[in-house]
């Protein structure tokens, strides 16, 4: 079994001709099979929640996430199509799949006092790579990390109301709307740990504001809440102090990095400054900020990211792999990484998927519910999870 | 000219076909689009549809409209819809606010059924197509009128409506409620899917048109016998 995976995710790798960073974590164990589980209820659901005991017996169910939880862990991370889906159902039920199942199997027997390793979805549009991240955080949380979640970076280089110079660096522009949502999501995520976390240095925000060294992270962050105009540079802050102090003796927390569209990060932006000539990305401080974590120069946890075409810039409908939207630039800043290839949906997968629609009366159309309806289905959308979503919304 | 007597003519002339600038000569056959017609055994198939069958095989036939599909979710009332509502040929547009439309009827009505209590499950109706097909037959007007001039008056006569008018005034109604009476911060789908889901419970504005429209023509019939035809 062992063998059999190991050759199908080469088959994916080897594309990608580099010689792949793999700290520790090449090796692949099974993950432990936990005995006398009660009896599912139905094929397609599994009892099993806790995403640290899911194995691969378990591909292609669907597990419930708590209702308390949702508010808590994503408050802005899941896709929208999903938040509605939650509403209609009454439920919030996320799929296992093979690239999520993958990541946290690596994550589990990671070793921490070596530098961070980057985990990198990638797949065609609308193939679940959001909603894989949104499964690996969700462990991520489950084992009480710090997580630092940025739901779509494509957000933070396009469509800015309100673009500042920036005050620690007039080179640089600030983003405080996007800083200051950011950061109030933020907050609500890892409130647990922003009271234990102490800052190391002091900041001075302008001539009477400062925070002290030694102030907790949760002062931080309220400060960049009130004052909206130095909230980017409080992203900075909070960054860098997690990034010091994440692997240190003395701090008991694992960062857990989630960045959506990291593409977004070494792409173009549309942004217009006052001559109206565009702002590099490497000018934004949220960016820049952002930036310096995916660098794997600090310790103590993992940096897992998702490509993402949708909402991306000057890249073309069609692009999916990694040197295609990272570009040369982005690609040899991310170099070391360990592609993760989110494909369509398997016929087990589908067929689950179905058996889930049906049982949640999604499927209303009398065709849909026969046996050429679901050929057509499979002939529509090809199995890809984001366009049977969309066809059965309808049908 | 020719529109307006064939206008004129219409209750006892049979269709009148374009053949000066129709694309195809008479020989051309019209297409069938349904399965189902292929996969009937010989012995089902009356003597004419025989004939039919063996006529197909050496003449030509016409292209089938875009519009037609032999899909088993083909739905030739909600594509007359899309057609209605549809302006400027933009048909990507009518077909998205359609089928956004049905998806939000069907999100409110799976949401109500999974928070309503077990008992009263059976009673929401989920399906979207099933409350549309609904909502038209509720619209649709059993009566109608007709301007009509006598004696140099003109007067308000009642009519009896074909079935295809019928289902035209429903639609009609139905796109004009929702374009006019919407509030600019609502999209199209949504009024439209607030409109069905009324018109399936017998209630909304369109409802209230029909009533309208019945209610004058039960006032106007002392001059039904002005209709001579």
């Amino acid at each position: 079994m062992a063998l059999y995976r190991l050759s199908f995710r080469l088959r994916h790798t080897v594309n990608h001709a580099r010689p792949l960073h793999v700290s520790g974590c090449g090796k692949q164990q099974e993950a432990v099979v936990v005995e006398s589980e009660p009896e599912p209820l139905s094929v397609f659901r599994t009892q099993e929640n806790d995403p640290a005991c899911q194995s691969e017996k378990h591909i292609g169910q669907y597990f419930t996430l708590d209702p308390a939880h949702t508010r808590t862990i994503f408050p802005h991370g899941l896709p929208n199509r999903f938040q509605l889906q939650m509403k209609t159902f009454n439920e919030a039920c996320v799929m296992v799949r093979q690239p999520a199942l993958e990541v946290i199997s690596y994550l589990k027997k990671t070793d921490f006092s070596k530098p961070p390793v980057r985990y990198l979805f990638y797949g065609l549009k609308g193939s679940g790579k959001t909603m894989s991240l949104c499964h690996t955080v969700h462990f991520c949380h489950t084992q009480g990390w710090l997580v630092l979640h940025i739901p779509d970076a494509h957000l933070w280089v396009k469509n800015c109301k309100e673009l500042l110079p920036s005050s620690f660096n007039p080179s640089r522009f600030d983003q405080p709307l996007q800083a200051a949502e950011w950061l109030r999501n933020f907050k609500i995520t890892s409130e647990p740990f922003l009271s234990k976390i102490k800052t190391k240095q002091r900041y001075v925000w302008t001539k009477r504001e400062y925070t002290e060294e030694g102030s907790t992270l949760a002062e931080l962050v309220d400060m960049g809440i009130s004052r909206v105009k130095s909230s980017s540079d409080v992203v900075g802050a909070v960054i860098k102090e997690l990034r010091l102090q994440s692997g240190q003796p003395e701090s008991n927390f694992r960062l857990a990095v989630a960045v959506d569209g990291v593409n977004a990060l070494w792409g173009r932006s549309t942004i217009k400054k006052e001559d109206k000539s565009a702002v590099d990305p490497d000018e934004l401080t949220l960016v820049y900020n952002l930036r310096k974590l995916m660098r794997n120069d600090w310790t103590g946890g993992a940096i897992i990211t998702t490509l993402s075409q949708t909402g991306s810039l000057y890249t073309s409908r069609t692009d999916y792999l990694p040197q295609e939207l990272l570009g040369e630039r982005g690609f040899d800043k991310m170099d070391p990484f360990v592609p993760v290839s989110v494909p369509n949906y398997s016929e087990k997968e589908f067929e689950s998927c179905y058996l889930y629609y049906m049982d949640r009366h999604w499927l209303q159309h009398p065709h849909s519910q026969t046996e050429e309806g679901k050929k057509e289905i499979i002939f529509l959308c090809n199995r890809n999870p984001s366009l049977m979503e969309r066809f059965c919304a309808t049908h | 000219m020719a529109a307006s007597i064939s206008g004129l003519l219409k209750p006892w002339t049979p269709r009148v076909f374009l053949v000066r600038w129709s694309r195809y000569n008479p020989y051309y056959l019209e297409p069938e689009v349904r399965k189902e017609e292929y996969n009937r055994p010989e012995t089902d198939l009356s003597p004419e549809e025989i004939e039919e069958r063996e006529l197909k095989i050496h003449r030509p036939i016409k292209a089938a409209v875009n519009s037609v599909s032999s899909s088993g979710y083909n739905d030739p009332v909600i594509s007359k819809f899309i057609n209605m509502m549809m302006k400027h040929g933009n048909k990507v547009l009518a077909r998205e606010i359609m089928t956004d439309t049905l998806e939000s009827i069907k999100r409110k009505q799976v949401e109500k059924y999974h928070k309503a209590p077990e008992g009263k499950r059976e009673e929401i109706e989920c399906n979207p197509y099933a409350i549309f097909h609904q909502a038209m037959d509720n619209c649709k007007p059993i009566v109608g009128m007709a301007s009509i001039q006598k004696g140099g008056k003109y007067y308000q006569v009642p009519i009896p409506l074909s079935e295809n008018r019928r289902r035209f005034l429903a639609m009609k109604w139905m796109i004009t409620e929702c374009r006019e009476n919407r509030h600019r911060r609502t999209h199209m789908y949504e009024k439209l899917s607030q409109e069905l889901l009324a018109a399936s419970a017998k209630e909304g504005n369109v409802i209230k048109k029909k009533y309208e429209l019945h209610k004058m023509a039960e006032a106007n019939r002392a001059y039904a016998h002005f209709r001579w035809w």
